[in-house]
């Protein structure tokens, strides 16, 4: 990208990163020492039962949220370090957001939407609309360029929030559920984008409860209560999926019909996670 | 930093627009305040520029001298607040006039005395009347055209007066009035010669010679116990290039003469046509202070309705924070909003004043409003100002927010 880092230094360092919300009694740990280091180029899957602080996670990944203790270090410089408006640099040049709760601008439409992340960049207006324009295209929404968020279905909603993210082609995707909203075609459309950005270089840590999608991911982290509980990366912790799914059916509502057959597929793939399987899955 | 400044720009409007009542109710205050500001600024600009031209047909050889302290010119003191010393006695005696008779290169000098007192004839008495006492030499300077008659001279009776036509009209109905008398004071005078309409009732002597009597300082100082009581002094230099040499020596001298206490004004030029009538600081100092308080109001409005808009669009701002916003973008939209809104008020009130102005000047005034770019600038500047003063608190407490909390925000 635009600052060159030594390619051995990972993107992302985490050391005992910790968040605490409250205070007293009323005090609890959402993060709890998350230990996790990504090397540029990765395309991650975060699984783990709802509440158990994905979305944090990423919130501080993104620079949205700081951390209460431990160390993060984004391209190997630690983000304590640097100035709010380096933060809106890195934010407005390296990362692209989906939100689980999509965020759209309610009063701007949806091609100003998506190419609001290019305006903080300088780009244009002219261009801005072009580019958002093909992004959206990508996603099947040209026909609904001048629509207003409040006037999109669900799905389209995501879609919009994701071609919003991607738009200025960022080299970290940060995204959170991006396809809780979407059938299993339009799931794998968006997929498809994703692995594309991937195949160019760039590192992309997803939050999913479908475990069908991780077929995409190169490495898969499931967490529980705070903590990395699972890591296919990290040959000491070996992968559970069954114990973790099961954890999940215990806390949680019950796994939705596509979720379960999809149980089956993805197990197989965490574990030959080889090219092959993955054009399998698509078919 | 990238400023996107048209983006911002096309943000603001649109943002504004979605909320037109509150966008127009907010930006009353400073319309009323450009408003009473460019009316101010339009009808002086006219006035001086009445005189301006007055001084300018003359050849532009005139100077007066005042008396009162020297202000310094150009304040806004000096159109806006009446002379300090109206009532008090003039510093100027018939002895000036003389000492300038003596400077070299001046022409003509002639005191002007007003005399306090009504104009009667029979049950006649106009109310607006002025008496000037004077000097023959006022015709030098001034070049009255005359109707009928003669200019008052040293060589006819010193009981005779020159009237202007108004006043002729108003005292014995009609404008050929030549040997009828009337009372000034009680004391009887033959009208030897009457103007010709002048129709400028703002001119750098400060008298409308259509509403005056004109009579000898002779008899103008037996009102006053023989006394010259002298509101100005006009002075007139041989040649254009001749007068700064005719002020300077003239300063010299009255540092002298009145024991170096500065209590004389000499004006010239561009000073000399600054309006001084009464009538018209009333109208400025009114005109001021709606100005400021409404432009204060304004302000304040504009304040309030930011802070409600910042807090509207908390989550808005979270928004464009996570997607890479820097606090100085964030500070920069909403100053552009409050610039909008103080901008669009002073150009509403640019136009509302320049309306008053036409609508005072043709019902009540004898001149027209003055156009210029500068009395634009300063409108412009000013509500620019009320914009950025009062728009940066809510702009930088928006920029100042946390991304997640503003994006935490329900609505
Ligand atoms: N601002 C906050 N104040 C207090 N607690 C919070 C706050 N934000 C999040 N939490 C708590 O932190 C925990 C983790 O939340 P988080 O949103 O990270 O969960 P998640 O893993 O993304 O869950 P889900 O899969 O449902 O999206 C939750 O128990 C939540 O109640
Ligand atoms: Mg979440």
């Amino acid at each position: 990208m635009n600052n060159a880092v030594d390619p051995t230094t990972p993107v992302i360092a985490l050391h005992g990163l910790t968040k605490r919300y409250g205070i007293g009694d009323a005090e609890h740990t959402v993060l709890d020492g998350v230990d996790l280091t990504i090397k540029k180029g990765e395309f991650i899957a975060i699984m783990g039962p709802s509440g158990c602080g994905k979305t944090t996670l990423l919130n501080i990944l993104g620079l949205l949220d700081r951390s209460n203790g431990g160390d993060y270090k984004l391209n190997g410089k630690s983000v304590d370090s640097l100035s709010s408006a380096a933060h809106a640099r890195i934010r407005s040049d390296q990362v692209g957001f989906v939100f689980q709760n999509f965020n759209l601008v309610p009063r701007l439409n949806v091609i100003e939407n998506v190419a609001l992340p290019l305006t903080y960049r300088g780009v244009r207006k002219t261009k801005r609309l072009q580019a958002a324009s093909k992004m959206l295209a990508t996603f099947h929404l040209s026909e609904r360029e001048y629509y207003m968020p409040w006037q999109l279905s669900g799905g389209q909603t995501q879609r919009v929030a994701i071609a919003r993210a991607l738009v200025n082609d960022p080299s970290i995707v940060l995204a959170d559920e991006p396809t809780g909203n979407l059938d299993s075609r339009s799931s794998h459309v968006i997929m498809e984008e994703l692995s594309d950005i991937h195949k160019r270089g760039n590192t992309i840590i997803m939050v999913t409860h479908n475990p069908s999608l991780t077929t995409y991911a190169s490495r898969v982290i499931t967490m529980l209560d705070g903590r990395i509980d699972t890591d296919t990366k990290d040959p000491r912790a070996p992968i559970n999926q069954i114990d973790t799914t099961k954890r999940r059916l215990d806390s949680h509502s019950e796994p939705t019909k596509t979720e379960e057959k999809a149980k089956k597929v993805s197990k197989k793939s965490t574990k030959t996670k080889s090219k092959s399987t993955r054009k399998g899955t698509k078919k | 930093m990238r400023l996107l400044l048209l983006n911002h720009i096309e943000n603001a409007v649109e943002s504004l627009r979605s909320n037109r009542t509150r966008t127009g109710l907010t930006t009353l205050g400073v319309t009323i305040g450009i408003a009473s500001i460019t009316m101010i600024l339009a009808l002086s600009g006219g006035a001086t520029k009445i005189v301006t031209n007055q001084v300018e047909e003359l050849g532009g050889n005139i100077a007066v001298v005042r008396p009162g302290e020297t202000k310094p010119p150009n304040q806004i003191e000096n159109i806006t607040s009446p002379q300090s010393n109206a009532y008090a006695t003039s510093t100027l005696t018939e002895r000036d006039v003389d000492t300038i008779r003596g400077v070299p290169n001046v022409q003509a000098v002639a005191p002007l005395m007003v005399v306090s007192g009504s104009v009667r004839s029979g049950d006649q008495s106009p109310a607006a009347s002025t008496v000037v006492a004077t000097t023959p030499d006022l015709q030098t300077i001034v070049n009255f055209p005359i109707r009928d008659g003669q200019f008052i001279d040293t060589t006819t009776n010193i009981d005779t007066a020159v009237v202007g036509s108004q006043l002729s009209v108003d005292l014995f109905g009609t404008d050929s009035s030549i040997g009828k008398t009337f009372q000034i004071r009680g004391k009887t005078f033959t009208v030897i010669g009457i103007l010709k309409p002048l129709n400028k009732p703002i001119n750098y002597n400060n008298v409308d010679f259509d509403h005056a009597a004109i009579i000898n300082l002779e008899s103008g100082k037996s009102f006053n116990q023989g006394i010259a009581q002298l509101q100005q002094i006009d002075v007139k230099a041989t040649e254009t290039d001749k007068l700064p040499g005719v002020i300077s020596t003239m300063r010299q001298t009255f540092d002298k003469t009145h024991n170096g206490e500065a209590d004389t004004t000499i004006l010239s030029g561009e000073d000399l046509s600054r309006p001084t009538s009464q009538y018209f600081y009333a109208i400025a100092a009114t005109m001021t202070a709606v100005a400021a308080i409404s432009l204060f109001v304004g302000g304040i409005g504009i304040m309030n309705i930011m802070l409600v808009s910042v807090a509207e669009r908390t989550r808005e701002i979270g928004i464009r924070k996570a997607l890479g916003a820097s606090n100085g973008h964030i500070t920069f939209q909403f100053l552009i909003e409050s610039l909008a809104m103080s901008i669009g008020g002073g150009i509403s009130g640019y136009i509302l004043g320049y309306l008053f102005a036409f609508t005072l000047s043709r019902s009540l005034l004898t001149f027209d409003p003055l156009f210029s770019w500068e009395i634009a600038a300063v409108t412009l500047g000013v509500s620019a100002v009320v914009g950025t003063l009062f728009g940066l608190y809510p702009a930088i407490r928006a920029s100042r927010k946390d991304p997640i909390e503003a994006l935490r925000q329900y609505h």
